[in-house]
């Protein structure tokens, strides 16, 4: 046997001591304390977004299942079958069933045409039903809906009918005791014009027979709701998909609700977006951090190679260094992580009006695992070149770093940033495309980094003594130099990015529902109540806005051709169905979330689909609309004109100049597109897709559709204003708009919150670019002052230089951050992008007065050393 | 006696901008168990590049270079790694010393490394022969040159290697401390019986050994014997 197979090597305990040593020791000389907290940093910020957006999110969800009274529910204008409820039941779900009519009712006074729903005993499953002993009296919570043979009615439809609390009210065939004042139930806003056309009478859903109501041919939604734990509502969601093979889906609050929903995802996407910002920021961080730590031990690692120790057990060493230091990180990250999020529901109390449900663990693997891949990805690649170091070091210290000035580094850092970016956005296209950018923005930075020290420091060298030194300092270290404008552009570029984007979003939102936002729609208003009405909200001092005409219109031939269908399905249909076509639609189409199939109707025998829209006409452009094609006819409205908006125009192949035909009550009419319009969706005012010019439909016949702003107070006006016009429908959306506006007030919070740690995180950065080059910095000046510099004349230099270099990257980063901001508004959060004038005044000197401060704060000690204490440091 | 350290027709030749280097030329050199051999030169002479050379810190041009009866030139390094934690001890003229760890900790490495559980106790005890039983948790910023050149020596022995690379260990030194440095360091070394191998421009420090080998631009010029007192070719 030979020697060197006999010899007994150091075990992994012995490595890890040393390991540990090493540690400790880095760890009192403070040569660690920059890597440790930019691993800190990472998982703080990555577990205490995780944990705060997990628990918003589950409140948000918990929240707005009251809008729906269930956490998913399944609905259809057939009835869909009861087997599936008993298939919930078993998997421990709780449900109930709902039927909603529109029906005339009658007392011994007169009749009412009402929204009658009936329920069952489990009804409702998420939010409470409230009700009062008499019509406006105090409301009290009841746990279920009414009882057998007895009804609940709203307050205004006891004055209708002449009736009180007690008497008896007619539906259909069957008679009904009134029990209650029905003040508030949670799904009100569910369901078309049908199921809100007129106040509330709530019955139970066993009475429903005795009435004889429903006819085959009736328009009835059949809901079932669903409420239980989301892991058993996802497996049977996916459950009754396969059984009805796609036909019926069940659906959560983000299909109802397309207003809370852009809402919440774009708070996501932030939340999202700025808690990548801060990892990548903080992944710099340490890469530049492992890489000067490595560096200070290319000696070590040449030391402990003449004393025996193999490649391998070098690695080793580093590698229980980073180990020690992930558990580290990750200890201290996720409880000031959790900390973090305590601090910001502190914070937010007050807007986060419910209990938020517990955390769940998943935040603080998030928070592990990014420690781990920025770690790995980040730190390990200095510290394993570390194996390549020479022992000949020993004896030659002008040895090269050879190892630390391959591309390995760069590789693995990209691959590391790319497995974040993919692991947050889950979307490989969207990930590519950024690290494509992120490189193609470091590969030009950098280019112009390099021209602009050119040029600058040559300008420099022309210049007084101070700026000398300054310029030939930055053109010495010219790639050290460039390393560090890139870094700088970079970190600056995504906090610039990060304020503006928060800016545009919660302005955006402000703008989206200002505070006079009307929360009440009315419809069915006929031609000759119009003027009643104005003078009823007059006299009441109720500011009236417009009333729109509305009608119902089927597109039937663009340029005589028959009409592309406008989405794919009926999802997408759903997505951009309006509040009015929601509330205003006499055929709601796919109101029921069922494809058009359902009925039974469609199919290759079937003819061509006509489908019918709600439509306008005005001389006045309503707000947030803007025309992107053609003109308005405001000056000279002609009739047999139509405005479209361009989306949907885009959708179903319309152009300028095309001639449309319109099936409009049994009538056909011709229009002529004459401008293509945008509209803001979002905005809980009457929307349309077509607008006639005056005088191309006014003869038709149509009823007419206005807002109201109503202050809590002013709701009993609801009621003055039904009793005089009876027949008009009034649609309350108060309680939806204030949600919306908590909503946007909590995420924009979360917002300002993510916008802070990551202003930490690029802290960091600036921080650690600052130090690598301290080393090299303490010689040059240790021996310039032994040439007989002064203090003065050095502070001036390196205030000079780092000012130099914060302008380059406050430029750079100002542009940067305009490119990026254009790709994230227009493709990521579809806001519409403007240039933003006044960064590019700040963002430069935003970027020399903090480099500048904060690199001669950063290398004040460099002159405060004296000159013979630095270079025996440095030769020992 | 059987050869320590062997080599024959070493060469060592780097590559520069103005074409290829010659340091060493053609080396052969045996030093045999327990001798001490100082090898002298001037600054250039290419000494440090043989030492490394024979200690298995640098890998030669071409020839082979044989230590304790293994083929250097035939290793890679980690099997010399290996060969040096086993074998081979050193002394530099700047310490190197790991700054962050103490004296104490500076001298249990090597013995750590090897997996001996006792490596407080021996580190303690060669720190103690050294002199610096009261300076033990000091970290080397806080010892004098001296005391962190004897805080090498005493690394260096805590290895139990057979053969002890010195390069320059005075180098750094005043005239004094370097003396009391030699002192110890030649002491320990008839105490453990270690082969020497010394490099020196200092001629003083090189009498001192039983063989003198001078380099002049990477040759041999001179390898003679001191203790007979009489210049001999080998």
């Amino acid at each position: 046997m030979s020697e060197s197979s006999r010899a007994v090597s150091a075990s992994p305990l012995t490595l890890m001591r040393v390991a540990l040593r090493l540690l400790w020791r880095d760890w009192r000389g403070g040569e660690l304390r920059l890597l440790l907290l930019a691993m800190v940093m990472a998982v703080t910020s990555v577990s205490g977004i995780a944990l705060f957006t997990d628990r918003l999110e589950r409140a948000l969800l918990q929240e707005s299942a009251t809008m729906l009274a269930a956490d998913r529910v399944l609905s259809g204008r057939q009835q869909p079958p009861r087997a599936w409820l008993q298939e919930a039941t078993q998997r421990g779900l709780a449900t109930a069933e709902v039927q909603a009519f529109a029906s005339m009712v009658f007392s011994d006074q007169g009749n009412l045409l009402v929204a009658a729903k009936a329920v069952s005993e489990s009804y409702p499953l998420r939010g409470e039903l409230r009700v009062a002993d008499q019509p406006f009296g105090t409301a009290y919570t009841e746990t279920g809906g009414p009882a057998r043979g007895e009804v609940w009615v709203e307050s205004r439809v006891l004055p209708s009918l002449g009736i009180d609390i007690g008497d008896t009210l007619y539906v259909g065939n069957a008679e009904f005791v009134v029990s209650r004042v029905l003040v508030q139930e949670p799904d009100r806003q569910q369901g078309g014009m049908m199921e809100n056309a007129g106040p509330r009478v709530l019955m139970h859903l066993d009475d429903v027979p005795v009435t004889d109501i429903i006819q085959p041919g009736s328009r009835v939604t059949y809901r079932y709701l669903f409420a239980g734990q989301l892991e058993v509502l996802d497996v049977f969601a996916g459950w009754v998909q396969e059984q009805s093979a796609g036909d019926f889906r069940l659906r959560d609050v983000r299909d109802e609700s397309q207003e809370v929903s852009e809402a919440l995802a774009r708070g996501e996407s932030f939340l999202l977006l700025g808690s990548l910002f801060a990892v990548l920021l903080a992944g710099i961080a340490i890469a530049l951090t492992a890489r000067r730590y490595s560096e200070r031990h290319f000696d070590y690692a040449a030391i402990l190679k003449t004393l025996g120790c193999t490649s391998n057990q070098i690695s080793a060493i580093y590698f229980g260094i980073l180990l020690a230091l992930l558990i580290i990180a990750v200890v201290v990250g996720s409880a000031l992580g959790w900390l973090v999020h305590e601090g910001i529901l502190l914070l937010l109390q007050s807007v986060i009006p419910v209990e938020l449900p517990s955390a769940s663990f998943t935040p603080f693997w998030l928070g592990a695992l990014t420690a781990f891949i920025c770690l790995f990805a980040f730190a390990m690649p200095p510290l394993l070149a570390l194996k390549h170091t020479s022992p000949l070091r020993v004896l030659r210290k002008d040895l090269a770093d050879a190892p630390l000035s391959t591309s390995l580094p760069y590789v693995f850092g990209m691959a590391g940033a790319l497995v974040l970016i993919l692991w947050y956005s889950q979307d490989l296209l969207i990930s590519f495309f950024l690290v494509a950018a992120v490189a193609g923005v470091a590969l030009v930075l950098s280019a112009m980094s390099y021209l602009l020290l050119r040029t600058g420091s040559a300008a420099g060298m022309r210049a007084g003594s101070a700026w000398m030194l300054a310029m030939s300092a930055v053109r010495r270290r010219r790639r050290q130099s460039v390393l560090q404008v890139l870094v700088f552009s970079l970190t600056i570029m995504s906090l610039l990015t990060l304020a503006l984007l928060r800016t545009d979003l919660i302005n955006d939102w402000q703008a989206q529902l200002p505070e006079d936002t009307p929360n009440h729609f009315m419809m069915n208003i006929t031609d000759d109540q119009v003027a009643g009405m104005q003078s009823f909200l007059q006299d009441n001092n109720v500011a009236a806005n417009p009333f729109y005409p509305m009608v119902s219109a089927g597109l039937l031939t663009v340029n005589d051709e028959p009409v592309r269908r406008p989405w794919g399905d009926d999802d997408e249909e759903q997505g951009r169905s309006t509040l009015t076509e929601r509330a205003g639609s006499e055929e709601p189409d796919n109101e029921s979330g069922l494809p058009d199939g359902e009925d039974g109707t469609e199919g290759a025998d079937r003819p061509q689909r006509v489908e019918n829209r709600q439509v306008t006409w005005t001389a006045q452009l309503p707000p947030d609309n803007d025309i992107v094609a053609g003109s308005w006819w405001q000056d000279s409205p002609r009739a047999g004109r139509v405005s479209v908006e361009q989306d949907y125009a885009e959708r179903i192949g319309v152009n300028l100049g095309d001639e449309l035909v319109f099936r409009v009550n049994e009538q056909e009419v011709t229009a002529v597109v004459d401008s293509m319009r945008t509209v803001r969706w979002d905005n809980m005012q009457p929307n349309f897709f077509f607008i006639f010019s005056p005088g191309t439909l006014d003869h038709l016949g149509a009823t007419y559709l206005s807002t109201l702003l109503l202050q809590d107070q002013e709701k009993l006006l609801l009621n003055d204003l039904l009793r005089q016009f009876p027949t008009i429908v009034v649609l309350e959306v108060d309680a939806l708009i204030e949600q919306i506006q908590s909503i946007i007030a909590q995420v924009s919070s979360a917002i300002e919150l993510i916008a802070a740690l990551v202003l930490i995180a690029g802290a960091l950065v600036l921080l650690s670019c600052v130090n690598a080059t301290l080393d090299e910095r303490f010689r040059e000046n240790a021996i310039l002052r032994t040439l007989g510099a002064g203090r003065k004349l050095i502070m001036t230099s390196l205030l000079i230089e780092f000012a130099f270099i914060g302008l380059l990257a406050g430029v750079i980063a100002t542009v940067g951050a305009e490119l990026s901001l254009y790709y994230l508004q227009t493709e990521v959060f579809q806001q519409t992008f403007s240039l933003h004038y006044w960064v590019w005044i700040a963002g430069p000197v935003a970027g020399t007065v903090i480099i500048a401060a904060l690199g001669v704060a950063a290398t004040r000690k460099v002159v405060n050393t004296s000159p013979l204490a630095v270079l025996r440091q440095l030769s020992a | 006696m059987t050869a320590m350290i062997e080599a024959s027709h070493l060469s060592k030749q780097v590559s520069t901008s103005e074409g290829q280097l010659v340091i060493l030329n053609d080396i052969s050199l045996s030093i045999e168990a327990a001798e001490a051999v100082a090898i002298v030169g001037v600054s250039g002479s290419g000494k440090s590049t043989l030492l490394g050379l024979m200690a298995g810190l640098d890998s030669a041009s071409s020839g082979d270079m044989m230590l304790d009866g293994h083929n250097l030139s035939t290793m890679d390094e980690e099997e010399r790694a290996r060969l040096r934690g086993r074998c081979v001890g050193f002394v530099f003229q700047s310490f190197q010393l790991l700054p962050s760890l103490t004296a104490l900790e500076n001298v249990m490495l090597p013995i750590e490394l090897k997996n001996d559980s006792d490596a407080r106790n021996k580190a303690a005890r060669l720190l103690q022969r050294v002199g610096l039983e009261s300076r033990v948790q000091h970290y080397p910023n806080q010892l004098s040159g001296g005391e962190q050149q004897r805080v090498a020596i005493a690394r260096a022995f805590a290895s139990e290697a057979k053969i002890l690379f010195a390069d320059e260990p005075t180098g750094n030194l005043d005239a004094a401390t370097g003396a009391r440095v030699i002192d110890l360091l030649f002491s320990l070394n008839e105490e453990f019986g270690t082969t020497l191998v010394l490099v020196t421009h200092d001629d003083r420090l090189a009498q001192r050994c039983s063989r003198m080998v001078r380099l002049v631009a990477g040759e041999i010029t001179e390898d003679v014997r001191i203790d007979v007192g009489a210049t001999a070719d080998v």
